[in-house]
């Protein structure tokens, strides 16, 4: 490569020219291949799934321009100050009155405002969304009870009855259905380690651990079969631990959950009691 | 120094406080009247090494050729034939241990066996607690922790009964066919298809293998070991519509798999089929229960598939069909259909289950209909 450098270019200034030439041209390849291949999260399709997304992205710009000022803030003293003919390198240990006054200004600002910022609209989404857990006895909500284990998700819903622990509870393994617009609700926990499910386009993700109960629940917006995954490294066939969430409209759903409070009752063994896993509901 | 002192005096005092109380939470008698619960059992004093080493049941002299070609690595053949006794005794010795066909005096039988090294199990028992245990147990027995409230319920390998080994139910499945079952997984189960290499499954299936206890499964005289059922080819290729036709027929009149499963047509057409009324419920399965499948000595509940709705295990392409319904499923109430039903009928049935899922399974909306016109 026949490049020609200025005479007064020092080996530094040369690495530094360089290695911000190759910066942007990588970022260049990488944001086009990101908006031609639609890199990114799948669209959220639960009613909090936007809300994530929105803090998601405003912690992602809040970095970018403080990265974008922090980068500048190094490149143009290093630029203005440095050793070249006619011009000796100057620098200061910031140790003037000036400096420390400025420290503490910008620092203000980003603890202050910036934190406080993210800290009331990431509280304001947890309590709105997360927090805000559906209340159980409204017939609306649908409660499902996850059993995790190596390396399976089984899932158990009330049936047509609503109640848990009776012969018409539909069990499933890394399959779950649920009705559309409805609060689905999870008590979650597992039988031998920590797993943590995870519904990437619901926006939802909980622990399942061994001895506890956790809760969490969504709100599917969207019909469609989306994916179940296990978020927690829960042994060498973590990977192979993921099932298909089936979200139906109402009218599907009522007819499906009929069938399969049936067909549950034909598979119920009412003395193999070893099979009853079913626990009393927390809240 | 004062406060850390304070702080000191103070836990200490807590705890003194406290003590009694938490004594009297947990008396002795709670611990003792505590019904064992196998699943619960703590991995402690679990051993890795096997010192024992074991002689297996092997298929016939062709299988243990075909091993040796089929692991060159493993199998250096040794020309070193053993002492034939007698005209019906003879053997192999290689790298991996001893192949024997010999008479049993006691029992007046010949078998061949295959001596697998204390090495060779330890390798494989590793493996095993690694990959196995968790559901199938330590000891083979079913009851691994992640086991407990499973149905189906893992496995115990102390029990020589497979469901979905494709080898028909009076044999004993091949190293092969159990390699490929456990390759394949089984669909809505925790049993995942595992990604092992070769040289892992084969060890972990000898372990496995060498858990039947003395005189049972592969330590049994009287045991035989069969291959995957022969499937031929298909001879509905090209004209599947035609197989359709037949396999209907052959589902709810010869074979009456409606009999548990579900049958799939109208009332009307099922007396057209068969000329006889439909049981009740006829589009509902009926569980049936089984000794062979036992979870603390209670026989299982096993409802046959309705292949609208529930997974079926071991595949849904129609070979994989067509093998599973001509072996039989072991120790249930799905008998083999091989030789008693012509192939050209399994193949048939085979596609026609094959479009029952292909159309159905996953749809709800779709299924909802077609059931409901089926029900009217």
């Amino acid at each position: 490569m026949s490049l020609v450098w200025p005479r007064w270019a020092s080996v530094g200034s040369r690495l530094l020219a360089t290695s911000a030439a190759l910066f942007a041209l990588s970022t260049a390849v990488t944001a086009q291949d990101a908006v031609v291949n639609r890199w990114g999260p799948t669209p959220p399709v639960s009613s909090y799934g936007a809300r994530f997304d929105s803090l998601f992205w405003l912690i992602t710009a809040l970095i970018g321009v403080s990265f974008v000022i922090v980068c500048i803030l190094l490149i143009v003293p290093v630029l203005r100050d440095r050793a070249r003919p006619g011009h000796k390198a100057s620098f200061d240990h910031g140790k003037s009155l000036h400096d420390k006054r400025f420290t503490a200004i910008v620092s203000i600002i980003v603890f202050v405002v910036l934190d406080a910022w993210v800290l009331v609209v990431a509280m304001t989404d947890l309590r709105e969304g997360y927090w805000n857990i559906p209340n159980p006895d409204d017939p609306a909500t649908y409660k499902v009870e996850v059993l995790g284990q190596q390396w399976a998700w089984n899932f158990r819903a009330t049936g047509v009855d609503g109640e848990f622990g009776t012969a018409d509870d539909i069990l499933s393994t890394n399959e779950l259905v649920v009705p559309l617009n409805r609060p689905v609700s999870f008590n979650l926990t597992s039988k031998d380690v920590i797993h943590s499910l995870f519904l990437p386009d619901m926006r939802m993700k909980r622990d399942a651990n061994p001895g506890a109960v956790n809760i969490a629940w969504f709100e599917p917006v969207v019909a469609g079969t989306y994916d179940i995954l296990c978020a927690e490294l829960c042994g060498y066939a973590h990977y192979q631990m993921h099932g298909k969430l089936h979200v139906l409209d109402q009218a599907t759903f009522d007819a499906w959950e009929q069938e399969a409070s049936k067909l549950a009752i034909a598979a119920h063994d009412a003395n193999d009691t070893e099979a009853h896993w079913a626990w009393e509901w927390q809240e | 120094m004062i406060l850390p002192s304070l702080l000191l005096a103070g836990a200490g005092l807590a705890t003194g406080l406290l003590a009694p109380f938490a004594a009297l939470s947990t008396s002795e008698d709670d611990v003792a009247a505590a019904p064992e619960n196998p699943h619960a059992r703590a991995p402690i004093d679990v051993l890795l090494e096997v010192t024992e080493e074991a002689w297996l049941r092997a298929p016939n002299e062709e299988w243990f050729e075909a091993q040796a070609e089929l692991f060159p690595d493993r199998f250096e053949f040794v020309e070193e034939l053993l002492e034939v006794e007698g005209d019906f005794e003879g053997g192999w010795r290689d790298s991996q241990g001893e192949f024997e066909f010999r008479y049993d005096e006691e029992e007046d039988e010949f078998a061949y066996w295959q001596l697998i090294t204390a090495d060779r199990l330890t390798q494989g028992r590793l493996d095993y607690v690694q990959f196995c245990a968790s559901c199938h147990g330590f000891e083979g027995d079913g009851y691994g922790r992640s086991g407990q409230h499973l149905r189906p319920p893992p496995r115990n390998f102390q029990r020589p009964n497979f469901k979905f080994s494709k080898v028909p139910g009076s044999y004993l499945p091949s190293d092969e066919a159990l390699i490929q079952l456990v390759k394949r997984g089984l669909n809505g189960t925790p049993m995942l298809p595992w990604a092992l290499s070769d040289e892992q499954l084969d060890d972990i299936i000898q372990y496995v293998k060498s858990l039947s206890p003395e005189g049972q499964g592969w330590r049994d005289i009287y045991s035989e070991v069969g291959d995957v059922v022969e499937s031929g080819e298909d001879p509905w290729a090209g004209r599947v519509n035609e197989a359709l036709v037949r396999g209907e027929e052959v589902y709810h009149d010869t074979a009456k798999c409606h009999s548990c499963h579900p049958g799939y047509v109208t009332p009307a057409r099922f007396e057209e089929i068969t000329g006889s009324p439909p049981r009740d419920e006829l589009t509902y399965p009926l569980a049936k229960s089984t000794d062979n499948y036992q979870v603390l000595g209670y026989s299982m509940l096993i409802l046959p598939p309705d292949f609208t709705w529930h997974d079926v295990r071991a595949g849904t392409t129609p070979l994989d069909l067509f093998e599973t319904i001509a072996s039989g499923i072991g120790g249930t109430a799905m008998p083999q259909w091989k030789n008693s039903l012509p192939d050209e009928d399994i193949w048939a049935m085979a596609h026609y289950v094959q479009m029952l899922i292909e159309t159905y399974k996953n749809k709800p909306s779709d299924r909802a209909r077609f059931m409901a016109g089926l029900r009217n």
